[in-house]
């Protein structure tokens, strides 16, 4: 295979694990702006693959390929290929209602909906599945509690959202993702606007969430992706320099530019 | 201290203070600060002008049958039992056709009215317009529209008018409070699955259903205040009315046919009218004013 900057990218990407996601030959536009250059990698499933990369890098724009956020904005649009569970999410006949219910996102800034901590978790669900009042509970706990937010919020789940600190809000819009039962989370600078405690408690979380789920988080902070990712892919300027294992990228990256990067020397 | 430490501390002190720059620089400040505080104290005594006037005309007007007898000739000791009821009934049936009209359209023009659509820009500026429009005009308007061919003035002419008027406040106000909602409220929702109608009724409407609120509550009470798009329209009347298809009473009119009046009965009725008005309305701005910030 040879298409170009990622050809040896692909040599580690092809280690024979299962991936949940496989994209191939992946192009996107802004209007005329060609923001993503042929982009091929895997994300393997249940691990957590970090991308990271200086802004404008085209990280983000490829996390909001996957569950097809840019479908909200018209002149964006993407081609190649995204396989998920067999089936090539970037065709017109996938349903995205379906599609986002099974990739969840988690943004950079906490958005709790303007209802109670409850209803936070139940909108969600509820758009997919119809549950009993006892399911729903039973639900709504669950995911709660896996968020480490249950003892902290137990007392109080019909008072709005909107009263939770930063990290807790954040904590909950984990949860909600994670209520509708997706088998991939995206994550999006998520712990960019909150302080070091509560990064470190979703840290740990995503630690617990990969046995479950694959996840693919953004990041701009290296020492999150040294601590939390099993691969690290690096971008820059919209093409993908070089994806590896996290002890690789930051021990003995292969591309000179990625090991300016990790060493500070831009971005 | 040698002699370049005083040097030093001379220059750090010629630095600090800049001697004429910074003396006119505060007078300049205070000149500035003086004439806001003046022009708010000036508002603030006009506003407290008009509410003693109407105090000290209108109080003395209100007593039990004030709101429980109708108008009727001078010396008869009638009241405004009619006008404010028929003040309410016009006031509200405006609002249940001006609001649901209102909020649509400002949906519309928020969620789905972007930057490059003409037809949205068009709306846009007609809502823009008709709010600007002078009052005496949608009601000369509503005069053709519905009166002409009725052949009658009509409380139900009168609700239309108000309406028109309430319509272009709402809308507006509906569009910059949707507007005020982050783009990642909408990407949220649609991030979990949720169709487009489901992420503006559920989320982005109940994150600003309190500005949405403020607006219908304002409208109401600009509609409230009205009386030239009623003159044409449900004209006024002297007896209780319910019938909506007849001319019907409303405090404005009622207002505006007494002031002028000969008869001190009437005159004091007119203060009266005045001041339960302005009751009125000063009390919907303390509602807003509270609930929003609640």
């Amino acid at each position: 295979m040879n298409h170009g900057p990622t050809t040896l990218a692909e040599d580690v990407a092809d280690s024979g694990e299962e991936a949940a996601l496989a994209v191939k030959d992946l192009n996107f536009y802004y209007g005329d702006h060609h923001a993503l250059h042929d982009i091929t990698m895997d994300f393997p499933a249940r691990q957590v693959t970090a991308m990271i990369g200086p802004s404008g890098c085209g990280k983000s724009t490829l996390l909001r390929i996957f569950n097809r956020m840019y479908d909200l904005y018209p002149g964006q649009r993407a081609t190649g290929e995204v396989m998920f569970d067999g089936v090539n999410i970037l065709e017109n006949t996938v349903g995205l209602d379906v599609l986002r219910a099974r990739i969840g996102m988690v943004f950079q800034k906490p958005t709790p909906f303007p209802m109670s901590i409850y209803d936070n978790i139940a909108f969600g669900v509820r758009l997919h599945e119809r549950l009993g009042r006892a399911e729903m509970d039973e639900r709504v706990q669950d995911v709660l509690t896996r968020v480490a937010l249950w003892n902290e919020v137990r007392d109080r789940l019909k008072a709005p959202a909107s009263g939770l600190s930063g990290g807790q809000q954040q904590r909950l819009c984990i949860a909600r993702s994670i209520a509708t039962r997706p088998e991939v989370i995206l994550l999006d600078e998520p712990t960019s606007a909150l302080d070091p405690i509560s990064t470190a408690r979703i840290e740990e979380l995503l630690d617990e969430l990969k046995e479950e789920f694959t996840i693919a988080i953004v990041t701009h902070n290296m020492q999150q992706a040294a601590r939390c990712a099993d691969r690290v892919a690096f971008f820059y300027m919209g093409g993908l320099i070089e994806v590896d294992t996290a002890d690789r990228i930051f021990t003995n990256p292969r591309q000179k530019q990625t090991q300016d990067y990790i060493t500070g020397r831009f971005g | 201290m040698s002699e370049t430490a005083q040097q030093m501390a001379r220059a750090t002190k010629q630095r600090w203070h800049q001697g004429g720059r910074a003396r006119r620089r505060q007078v300049l400040d205070r000149i500035a600060t003086g004439t806001s505080i003046a022009a708010g104290v000036f508002l603030v005594l006009v506003l407290l002008s008009i509410l003693w006037t109407l105090l000290s005309r209108g109080l003395a007007g209100i007593s039990w049958a004030t709101v429980t007898h109708s108008m009727g000739p001078p010396g008869s000791g009638g009241g405004l039992g009619n006008a404010i009821l028929g003040s309410i009934i016009q006031t509200g049936l405006a609002l249940a056709m001006a609001a649901p009209l209102g909020l649509f359209c400002g949906i519309y023009l928020s969620e789905y009215g972007g930057k490059h659509n003409h037809f949205a820009s068009v709306v846009r500026f007609v809502s823009d317009v008709l709010m600007s429009a002078p009052s005496i005009l949608i009601g000369l308007f509503i005069y053709q529209l519905v009166v002409v061919p009725w052949g009658h003035f009509s409380g139900f002419a009168g609700a239309v008018a108000l309406a028109v008027l309430a319509v272009p406040v709402i809308v507006r106000t509906t569009e910059d409070m949707l507007r005020l909602v982050p783009t990642s409220m909408r990407e949220a929702g649609a991030a979990l699955g949720a169709p487009r109608w489901r992420v503006i009724l559920s989320l982005c409407l109940r994150s600003a259903r309190q500005g949405v609120l403020t607006g219908i509550l304002l409208a109401v009470a600009r509609m409230g205040g009205e009386t030239a798009p009623l003159l044409f329209t449900s004209l006024g009347n002297q007896t209780w009315s319910l019938r909506l298809d007849k001319p019907m009473a409303s405090l404005p009119v009622a207002i505006y046919q007494y002031a002028g009046a000969s008869y001190d009965d009437w005159v004091q009725l007119a203060w009266a009218g005045a001041l339960l008005i302005t009751c009125g309305v000063l009390m919907i701005n303390i509602i807003v004013r509270l609930s929003a910030r609640r």
